[in-house]
């Protein structure tokens, strides 16, 4: 079985015309980039549309990506520009729509490796949180993750909101540790 | 607080919960295909018209500019379609023509001696325009998006 291509040898590739590259790109980073434009609380046409424009940057920009290894935090990097342009409906050839060639800190939570340890971590916390949390991932409505855990719909919010705090100071320690 | 929300998107990616449509993923490898060889790219330029799209009330203009060449692009939205009254100048010389593109259409369009072209009836969402000339690279405008 062939090792997966690292992301800058595909952008290299993609470069020189090589569309499965390209697939591989999307692959390896489109998932991302859709929850990155949901994560700014596009609607699916919308979030369609701030996916595609990323996409469509990259495009305009495969010979001047300045850090190639660094091309799927650029893409979501971008697809959160494009996504808080749509929001702000930013007029077609607003200046702001000038590429960035900075990655986003606040897209990094959806690295895949983030992501992995953000899961474990959930699934180590003491209840409420952990089923809250894991219910929330599921997109279960407040009504019925209240059903769920047997607590006034009125404090789910507010548990929410104190999990993800928790959440946030336990993936720190966790850095501090690493 | 975008803090949050990254959290639950990063809980929901892992969750599997609300996964990239496949319509998303197809247009995303598709959109290799529009991939212009050698291209230069316009930036948009400002311009004295008004920027942006209008609906109703009249259109609205964008300019970009690159390799010597200005791209006006008028763009009218009615009856949730798009069309595009532009000019390219100077005239980019014999033999020129545009291509206006949007991820599922491309209408071809010889330019007039004023390097004017009009194209009518493309969905809406995101468009460039590429001209090609004889001899020189070709030059595309930046991809920009056209929504009602």
């Amino acid at each position: 079985m062939h090792e997966p291509r690292d992301p800058a040898e595909l952008l290299k590739a993609a470069a020189e015309d090589d569309h499965t590259a390209w697939d591989q790109l999307e692959s390896r980073f489109g998932s991302r980039m859709w929850a990155v434009a949901r994560a700014c609380g596009l609607n699916e046409a919308d979030a369609a549309d701030a996916v595609q424009g990323a996409w469509l940057r990259l495009l305009e920009n495969l010979h001047t990506i300045r850090e190639p290894s660094g091309v799927g935090a650029w893409l979501a990097t971008t697809t959160r520009r494009e996504a808080l342009l749509i929001i702000r409906k930013e007029p077609p050839g607003f200046p702001s729509f000038d590429v960035v060639h900075d990655p986003d800190p606040a897209t990094a939570v959806l690295e895949a490796d983030g992501r992995h340890l953000l899961w474990k971590s959930v699934s180590a916390m003491h209840e409420p949180c952990r089923t809250l949390l894991q219910l929330v991932a599921t997109d279960m409505g407040s009504q019925q993750v209240a059903m769920r855990l047997g607590m006034p719909v009125g404090t789910v919010g507010p548990t929410r909101i104190r999990c993800l705090e928790k959440l946030r100071t336990l993936l720190s320690l966790q850095e501090t540790v690493q | 607080m975008i803090n949050d929300e990254y959290f639950l998107a990063a809980l929901r990616l892992a969750a599997g919960s609300d996964p990239i449509p496949g319509h998303v993923s197809a247009a995303a490898r598709d959109a290799f295909g529009l991939r212009v060889s050698q291209a230069v790219t316009a930036p948009p330029a400002d311009c004295a018209a008004p920027r942006g799209v209008r609906g109703g009330d009249g259109p609205g203009m964008i300019r970009f500019v690159a390799a010597g060449l200005t791209f006006d692009l008028e763009v009218t939205v009615g009856d949730g379609l798009i069309d595009v009254a532009g000019q390219v100048f100077p005239h980019p010389g014999e033999g020129s023509h545009v291509d206006v593109r949007t991820p599922h259409l491309t209408l071809t369009r010889r330019l007039a001696r004023s390097g004017q072209f009009a194209v009518t009836g493309l969905p809406p969402g995101w468009l460039s325009v590429v001209c090609h000339r004889p001899g020189f690279a070709p030059v595309q405008t930046r991809w920009v998006r056209i929504r009602p």
